[in-house]
């Protein structure tokens, strides 16, 4: 079926690497920008190096964790490091209505591809930066990897075992979470674009993006003076208790469950087959159950340890509680949920191997968009450069044989 | 002064806690018309902290106030056929409707976009829960916590062996669900003549945490190899040094994973001997014997500020960072120096300090301007604005507790 996506107009050059730019051109791509990824052999972006890789074969353009970040955008490869390759960068850029880096500050301009530069060939580009911690500041050349960012912003100090250390978060969580809120800011520049006819130069911070997350803390810090520690899985505002994740039967295997109010407590009880130890009147309350949190818990754990994680959700859910089974990597695929929401799919790569990405996980109900691997390099140099750009077929192949298209 | 990106825009928000309300306000904050609808005794946001001095008041919930600068709240109850009157009325005339209500209340509340979109073709409707509106959970009770474990982040990626999966100390889901819902509604209201009208997305916090982020990086390499990593509790286990590790006065999160880092860190820790030794060859060498080498960092960190180890790691070129508490993050001079925080006038709060705006738009600035709304203080004017009614008519509403 073919349908116009939202966003069919719009042409993206996605300058972006690694992880949080790819997420911004993905982003744009799912609704249906025309998105392309501009890197080069000289110098492979990282996330293509990183295994594993297709069939087992060590290749850029086979790298899994890469093409589900880089699903729905295309490819040119150009090296800037020639004057010429800068020259046609900024020829496709004065055909597309957006361009994405995540570099740090300076370093497009370095290359001829400031806002400026860009701008006296697009005048209404939204050009759209995304340093760790902005365009300008006393820390706007910081070094971090998303990694690491969310140090810089207070969620770290809030992640952990309540009372103990901050335990790092193992993967760049703020990488994806600023690829897709970066589109909203996009969005929000195309939306002014079309009201005004100006474009303009998007400064989005990650830090600050992130530290957002921190609202509810921050509050805290404001009305009380308090700063906050560690959580553990407690509820970020006290209002559930208990609130966290308990272990179940088998290895590795928990529950989430989250108990609002008297009532739902009750239901919990009642659940348990009304044991002794719930019948405490410290437990009657919210407050007291929060006051005893740590008993509670323990209390309970030892209760769920019994119990298959699914089976309890589905019973602690007939009783109308926030419970649900905290999944590892290896039931993604096999739970009937996600499979029933095609959160995952087998697409075929242009290069003949299939593989398993993500999906849309947004569901519209117009709009569906096709699902696409990341690219393979390149493979819209010939399209881009003699379809877009116009240039002769001769030209071209000078161009790709002095390694300015590579 | 310019206004906002999203000007002309009207969004109508049903929402309650964090998901939807963040949504919201992203529009907000970016100049759209947001119009909160709360049900006459309020949301529930207005009954979680922190409140001042921790006595709860519906007006004083912090939570509340930072999830709903520039919006104008209305109240109105849709179990009653003249409150799900007024919410259709108040439907024909917004681009965007931005919910988070559960199953069974979004049924009791006829909150259908086909039947809404009968009346406005353009509408655009954003649902986002903990699950998504269709599978077998669809139905299913649930929050932010269960939301975030039930996509694998949290057992995949943070806490210790042995010990709880652990979520960040926030609602980590919602905010993921209200970016990726800010970003596809935007994204679908912008292109809505392109694609033939309005339309409806039905956001998972869990999926978008599942997909975007877990899917990102181990779907592939477990659908084909079905192989799959626990958490740690220490850090990435591919490279070291990347891990939090304590100092003198907090915590560093000690990350030199390519050479000039590597190299850089070295210097800064004065060249010890041991630096030099095969284990520390490059970084996946160090993470096989990261048992032996954290220690040895460590003991070197004991010595230091993280402040100060972080300016000195930087100035070499070392992406090492100072783990900041709340209060460190939010007085940092750099963020002072862009203007980050804000202040806003809140009738019942007073005068009070505010993260602003997310993004920088320079030829459309975004942020807070207003406080979050008192509840039903817009009713009036909404209600007289949009839908005409007059004073009798309102009282009316009023007396019968519809709003």
């Amino acid at each position: 079926m073919t349908q116009a996506l939202p966003l069919a107009r719009i042409r993206v050059a996605n300058f972006g690497w690694v992880w949080a730019g790819p997420v911004v051109g993905q982003t744009l791509g799912f609704l249906g920008a025309e998105v392309y990824k501009i890197e080069s052999r000289a110098r492979v972006d990282m996330t293509r190096t990183l295994p594993p890789f297709a069939g087992g074969v060590r290749d850029p353009d086979r790298s899994l964790s890469n093409h589900a970040c880089w699903a729905g955008n295309g490819s040119v490869t150009l090296n800037l490091k020639k004057p010429e390759a800068r020259t046609l960068a900024r020829e496709l850029v004065a055909r597309c209505d957006v361009v994405i880096e995540n570099f740090g500050p300076g370093v497009m301009e370095g290359l001829g591809l400031g806002f400026e530069d860009l701008r006296a060939v697009r005048p209404d580009l939204v050009m759209f930066s995304m340093p760790a911690a902005g365009l300008f500041g006393p820390l706007k050349d910081i070094r971090t990897y998303g990694l690491s960012l969310t140090s810089t912003t207070g969620l770290d100090s809030v992640t952990g075992y309540a009372g103990g250390p901050p335990i790092p978060f193992e993967n760049a969580f703020s990488d994806p979470y600023n690829g897709i809120l970066g589109a909203f800011a996009i969005l929000a520049a195309l939306h002014h674009r079309n009201r005004t006819g100006r474009g303009q130069h998007v400064d989005y911070s990650q830090q600050e993006a992130v530290m957002q997350m921190v609202g509810p803390a921050f509050m805290d810090w404001v009305l009380n003076d308090r700063v906050a520690g560690p959580l553990g899985n407690r509820h970020p505002a006290g209002a559930a208790a208990p609130h966290g994740v308990f272990p179940c039967a088998g290895d590795d295997r928990w529950i989430s469950l989250a108990v609002f109010g008297d009532e739902e407590w009750r239901a919990l009880v009642a659940a348990m087959d009304d044991p002794e130890w719930a019948r405490a009147a410290a437990y009657a309350s919210h407050e007291g159950r929060l006051a005893a949190l740590d008993a509670l818990h323990e209390q309970l754990a030892a209760w769920t340890a019994g119990h298959e994680a699914r089976a309890l959700a589905e019973r602690l859910q007939a009783r109308g509680l926030c419970a649900a089974p905290v999944l590892g990597i290896a039931d993604l695929l096999d739970d009937p949920h996600w499979r029933a929401r095609r959160t995952f799919v087998e697409v075929e790569h242009p290069l003949g191997f299939r593989e398993t990405i993500y999906g849309a996980y947004v569901k519209p109900s117009r709009s569906e968009p096709a699902v696409r691997p990341g690219p393979a390099m390149g493979q819209d140099n010939e399209r881009v450069f003699q379809g877009l750009l116009g240039l002769a077929p001769e030209r071209y192949a000078q161009l790709v044989e002095e390694q300015v298209i590579y | 002064m310019s206004e906002g990106a999203l000007a002309g825009i009207r969004v109508l928000e049903l929402g309650e806690a964090v998901s939807a309300p963040y949504c919201a306000k992203l529009f907000a904050d970016y100049g759209a018309e947001v119009i909160k609808i709360e049900p006459p005794g309020g949301e529930v946001a207005r009954r979680w902290g922190p409140f001042p001095g921790d006595r709860p008041h519906p007006e004083k919930s912090g939570l509340f106030q930072f999830l709903n600068t520039n919006k104008q709240g209305v109240t109105l109850d849709a179990g009653r056929p003249q409150g799900r009157a007024l919410l259709g009325a108040l439907a024909r005339g917004a681009d965007l409707l931005i919910e988070n209500q559960p199953a069974d209340r979004a049924r009791a509340f006829d909150l259908r976009w086909e039947a809404l979109a009968e009346a406005n073709p353009g509408l655009v409707m954003v649902s986002i829960t903990p699950y998504g509106r269709s599978g077998p959970y669809a139905d299913w009770r649930g929050c932010d916590l269960n939301a975030f474990h039930l996509s694998a982040a949290g057992h995949r990626y943070c806490g210790r062996p042995g010990e709880a999966p652990l979520e960040q100390g926030t609602f980590a889901a919602d905010f993921f669900g209200a970016a990726a819902a800010a970003a596809w509604g935007l994204g679908a209201l912008f292109g809505r003549e392109v694609a033939g009208g309005g339309q409806h997305l039905d956001v998972s916090c869990a999926e978008a945490i599942a997909a975007a982020f877990v899917g990102g990086q181990n779907i592939g390499a477990y659908a084909q190899d079905g192989k799959w990593e626990h958490r740690t509790g220490v850090g990435m286990p591919l490279g070291a040094p990347a891990t939090i590790l304590p100092c003198k006065d907090g915590h560093v999160w000690m990350l030199a994973l390519e050479p000039g880092q590597w190299d850089g860190l070295v210097k800064v820790m004065g060249e010890p001997e041991w630096a030099q030794l095969e284990m520390f060859r490059d970084m996946f060498v160090r993470a096989q014997n990261a048992d032996l080498i954290y220690p040895l960092i460590q003991e070197w960190a004991a010595g230091y500020g993280k402040a100060e180890i972080m300016e000195r790691c930087q100035a070499a070129g070392v992406p090492v960072t100072a783990v900041f508490d709340v209060a460190e993050a939010a007085s940092h001079p750099h963020l002072r120096e862009r203007g980050y925080l804000v202040e806003v006038e809140h009738p019942v709060l007073g005068r009070l300090r505010d993260l602003g705006a997310p993004f920088r738009l320079p030829a459309s600035p975004g942020g807070p301007r207003t406080a979050a709304p008192l509840l039903g203080q817009h009713n009036d004017e909404v209600y007289g604005r949009l839908l005409g009614l007059g004073p009798d008519e309102l009282a009316a509403l009023r007396a019968e507790g519809v709003i």
